[in-house]
């Protein structure tokens, strides 16, 4: 190996390593601690399969396995995970995210009815380069008075490190100077207008050492918005966004009823305060919100913060993700609106993925025994023209089926095929049976091409001698299907059927764009329809029927979806199993 | 450890804020332009970028759920007025200080409509009903309808194999809602003080009964063939091949585009019964902050102060011919004029403003899909309107 292909080894190892120690650094201060430690354990296993020679055989093995792990194992354990709690429309957040919001939002911050308010001018300290600094001053003022404020001292960050909230103390300012923590600054105003008081020809304050903050920005200062591209993405979105300005025991922020041109008086309405709990000989603590105005305790109800209004009554406030055990689970058994037609659309999805099965089966067997006679010509021709349903993509041919074919009165088959021959048109869509035979008629056409393929793969391993003695024996064509091609062929493709069955069991794009589970089952209290399998009518009740998306809900029951298919599989693999005795 | 990596990502995030401050708005297609342009000013003013991003409408909501509650998505949206309250309810929208706008020159139905449990959580800045289309070479402006019996009439005349005298996407809800409430249905019960009540489903009642039984006759009488749906009715008109349809002025463009001479009958002038005319469902386009925005000071000064204005709701008006939801806009589009003859703006507004206003409560999610199943099967004669509106009605309880 010459030196310029290890020094690339080397590089791409750099890399590597570095790329993964920042995903993990991320994952780690997002709080995502799991898949934190677990790609932490894969960087180490993988830098011990480069540099030790013992683990030479993993090094190809690693990466398979870090990939089975974030795109099977992974989403796995996190449904399980989300099919225990109520992740869902109004239950999107944690609890201490909850919290948070409840005590940093703007939102649910109180403004007296007739606020105080305060103009207010921003002074910053120029660097070297006389570019603006992140130090800075903030002069709140009024017609009578002026205070001073220093750069914000208490800072809190929320886990991504958004400022959340930020605080600092006015002092009033007496005759142009104020005393702050022993620091004196003194206002700056031009020579010829000594001795005036108000606020508008201050040029800059001056820190007791000499340091100089120049007047910078005022949002109504016109002659200031040149500097107010710093102001905005520097100035305000780093400090003044969530400052909290105290003065005495009135509290200022940047108020959005002034469009944050002032600052104005607002109060937290919300506070934590721990409580403790005694659970037998136990004392357990737990963090509950208070409304300060009112001084009452926030109500917890159904994984939610509810507060009392004016009249006593209860209002919802935030709700937050919780785990509810297996409310879940048993929600599809003591749901009328779920176990009622459950059992019908169990049985049609078993229905309609065994005939798909089956029928894209036949038809491709058809079509690849006819293939493989040798005595025909131009086969390439046959076998590109049967092979183009399989390149479309299905979302432009189901949707070519539902407009272009089955359509009522506009659709082909009604309209020049059955009407030239003089039947009646058959409601396609509309009719339980008949949308049943559409979606199996484009299912065959959807997926035949498939089964062909791989039956034209099987037949050309059955020897041809087995054919001949067949022959020399007087066995018909029909004997000949039956006792060799048909037993050798399944032994390469009864596991293909198997997986055709899985994938048509959950084959949810086909119902949803050709019928959108329609015709609806009359009598029904629930969003059922006649077509739909157990996929599509789960992605109805959990998306669609109820008021937004239920997550969890939807976690569980594609949790039992996986177990019947995982048994069925297991039950099919041992019955295909059976036919490969025929091989032997 | 974990404080001095928390402070170093905040660092990080400091030095990158010097360059990438920039407001995202997810919007769709025909807004794009001017918003990018309105972007500008607002970056000239304040410093921070406006990226706006185009999104197809009947993905902003959801792919908005999805983004914001991961802390990430737009700062700014879009959107439809009934999105407001399943979005609030998940705690993400920003509600808007009824105190920093003002509040008079919005049309007062388009604040109703974002307003929800007391909030304002959005900026209205259109508002829409569907009205009846007509196309010149069939109907002409005197012929116009006035009662569902005049529309018959006139439809059957026009009906032959290949052209339709009346068309109405009648499986879906929204486009027939008019021959509902025009009966005396409703959906939830309103009281100006309490809201909505979701216990009172007014979607069975004889009024609601008797609208199935119309909506029926048009097939059984032959004005509209089985199968017809929007697309087809849409590109019929669009073709000449239709001579009355009902839809909403999002169209109107596309066949004032495609050459068609028509008019618009707003659908509140039309009697379904002697006294008793059709009130289309309202709906309000408009403007709603992100409330997990690291920049949502910034995106409420940039929709009240630069798209909420008089000018900015114009050039909305510009792009998307709908009613402006700014009473201050008619006398700009009146002195300026606009991409759209003024007798249609003027009877989509007379629609609009005899309309009711589309529930904005997350309930009303629950409507939709049972509706429209109940009026597939009214049409196909599956079940007869009693059967099917009970049964929708029985889902829907169900479903709250």
């Amino acid at each position: 190996m010459n030196k310029f292909t290890t020094f690339l080894i080397w590089i791409f190892i750099g890399v590597l390593n570095a790329l993964l120690v920042w995903a993990i650094l991320l994952l780690f201060i997002l709080a995502n601690y799991g898949l934190g430690v677990v790609i932490s354990i894969f960087l180490v296993l993988t830098d011990w399969a480069i540099f030790s020679k013992k683990a030479y055989p993993y090094r190809y093995t690693l990466p398979a396995l870090f990939f089975l792990f974030i795109l099977t194992i992974y989403p796995i354990y996190y449904t399980i995970d989300t099919s225990f709690t109520n992740y869902g429309t109004g239950h999107l957040f944690t609890r201490t995210n909850a919290i948070d919001t409840l005590l940093t939002d703007p939102t649910y911050y109180f403004e007296p009815e007739d606020p105080k308010t305060y103009d207010f001018k921003v002074f910053v300290r120029y660097d070297e380069q006389y570019k603006p600094t992140e130090d800075f001053l903030l002069l709140l003022y009024d017609d009578k008075n002026m205070y001073l404020s220093e750069k914000p001292v208490t800072l809190e960050y929320d886990s991504r490190g958004n400022l959340i909230y930020a605080e600092s103390e006015l002092f009033p300012v007496e005759n142009d100077e104020v005393n702050i923590n022993d620091t004196t600054y003194t206002l700056i105003r031009p020579t010829e207008s000594l001795g005036t008081n108000g606020s508008d020809s201050i040029i800059a304050i001056e820190k007791d050492g000499g340091i100089r903050y120049a007047y910078f920005y005022s949002p109504v200062d016109p002659l200031t918005s040149t500097n107010s591209a710093f102001y905005n993405s520097v100035l305000r979105q780093n400090y003044l966004k969530s400052l909290n300005l105290v003065l005495g025991d009135q509290n200022f922020r940047l108020s959005s009823s002034t469009i944050f041109k002032k600052f104005s008086e607002a109060y937290r309405v919300y506070d934590t305060s721990v409580k403790v709990i005694v659970d037998g000989e136990r004392e357990i603590y737990k963090t509950v919100v208070v409304n300060t105005l009112t001084n009452k305790e926030l109500v917890e109800r159904d994984s939610a913060f509810w507060d009392y209004n004016e009249n006593g009554e209860l209002y919802r406030l935030i709700g937050y993700k919780d785990y509810i055990g297996g409310e879940n689970f048993a929600k599809i058994i003591t749901d009328p609106r779920i176990s009622g037609p459950f059992f019908k659309i169990f049985g049609w999805t078993f229905a309609y993925a065994g005939l798909s099965v089956l029928l894209t089966f036949v038809v491709g067997l058809a079509f690849a025994l006819v293939l493989n006679d040798v005595n025909l010509k131009g086969k390439v021709v046959y076998r590109t023209l049967l092979i183009i349903p399989w390149a479309i993509p299905a979302f432009i041919s189901v949707l070519v089926w539902r407009n272009g074919f089955f359509n009522e009165t506009y659709g082909i088959i009604n309209r020049f095929i059955l009407g030239n021959i003089g039947i009646e048109p058959v409601k396609w869509l509309n009719d339980p049976f008949w949308a049943k035979v559409a979606i199996l008629i484009t299912n065959t056409w959807l997926g035949f091409p498939y089964m062909m393929t791989i039956n034209l793969g099987a037949l050309q391993s059955i020897p041809g001698e087995l054919y001949e003695a067949a022959v020399i024996d007087g066995a018909t064509r029909w004997k000949q299907f039956r006792q060799i091609t048909l037993p050798l062929l399944m032994v390469a493709v009864a596991p293909l059927l198997v997986m055709s069955f899985a994938f048509n069991f959950n084959n949810f794009t086909l119902i949803y764009l050709l019928t959108g589970g329609g015709p609806a089952m009359a009598g029904t209290n629930t969003p059922a329809g006649s077509t739909d399998i157990l996929i599509s009518y789960v992605y109805k009740l959990a998306f669609e029927g109820s008021q937004g998306q239920d997550f969890g809900f939807a976690s569980a029951i594609s949790m039992i979806i996986f177990a019947i298919i995982a048994v069925f599989s297991y039950f099919n693999f041992r019955f295909s199993g059976s036919f490969e005795e025929v091989s032997r | 450890m974990k404080k001095g990596l928390i402070l170093t990502l905040v660092l990080l995030v400091g030095v990158l804020s010097l360059f990438s401050q920039t407001l995202t708005v997810w919007s769709s297609e025909k807004q794009v332009d001017f918003m990018k342009r309105i972007g500008q000013e607002f970056t000239r003013d304040t410093g921070i970028n406006v990226d706006v991003q185009m999104v197809t409408f009947g993905d902003i909501k959801s792919k908005f759920l999805t983004a914001a509650q991961a802390g990430e998505g737009p700062d700014i949206i879009v959107g439809a007025h009934d999105w407001v309250g399943e979005l609030a309810l998940n705690g993400l929208l920003e509600p808007i200080p009824k105190s920093a706008i003002e509040l008079d020159k919005f049309a007062p139905s388009g604040i109703q409509a974002f307003t929800y449990e007391g909030k304002l959580y959005g900026l209205p800045y259109a508002i829409e009903a569907v009205g009846l289309f007509y196309n010149r070479d069939y109907v002409s402006d005197e012929e116009v309808p006035t009662s569902i019996d005049e529309l018959k009439a006139l439809a059957k005349e026009f009906t032959t194999d290949e052209t339709v005298g009346f068309s109405v996407t009648a499986n879906d809800f929204y486009h027939v809602y008019g021959f509902f409430s025009g009966y005396g249905a409703y959906v939830f019960g309103y009281n100006p003080q309490t809201g909505y009540d979701i216990t009172d489903l007014g979607l069975n009642n004889e009024g609601a009964i008797k609208a199935g039984y119309l909506l029926k006759s048009f097939f059984d009488e032959g004005i509209m063939p089985q199968g017809m749906n929007y697309n087809i009715m849409d590109s019929m008109f669009m073709d000449g091949l239709a001579a009355m349809i009902i839809n909403g002025p999002w169209a109107v463009k596309a066949y004032l585009d495609a050459g068609i001479d028509f008019g618009v009958v707003p659908l509140t002038s039309i009697e379904v019964e002697p006294g008793k005319s059709m009130k289309p469902f309202v709906g309000v386009q408009g403007l709603m902050i992100n409330s997990r925005s690291e920049n949502k000071a910034f995106a409420m000064e940039f929709i009240i102060n630069y798209l909420a204005t008089a000018e900015g709701i114009y050039q909305f008006y510009i792009a998307d011919p709908r009613l402006p939801a700014r009473n201050d806009v008619s006398q700009i589009i009146e002195e300026q004029g606009g991409p759209v003859p003024a007798d249609i703006v003027a009877a989509f507004t007379e629609s609009a403003a005899g309309g009711e206003p589309m529930p904005n409560i997350p309930a009303m999610q629950s409507v939709w899909q049972p509706m429209n199943d109940a009026l597939n099967n009214i049409i196909n004669g599956t079940q007869t309107p009693e059967d099917a509106l009970n049964d929708a009605v029985s889902k829907i309880k169900v479903a709250l």
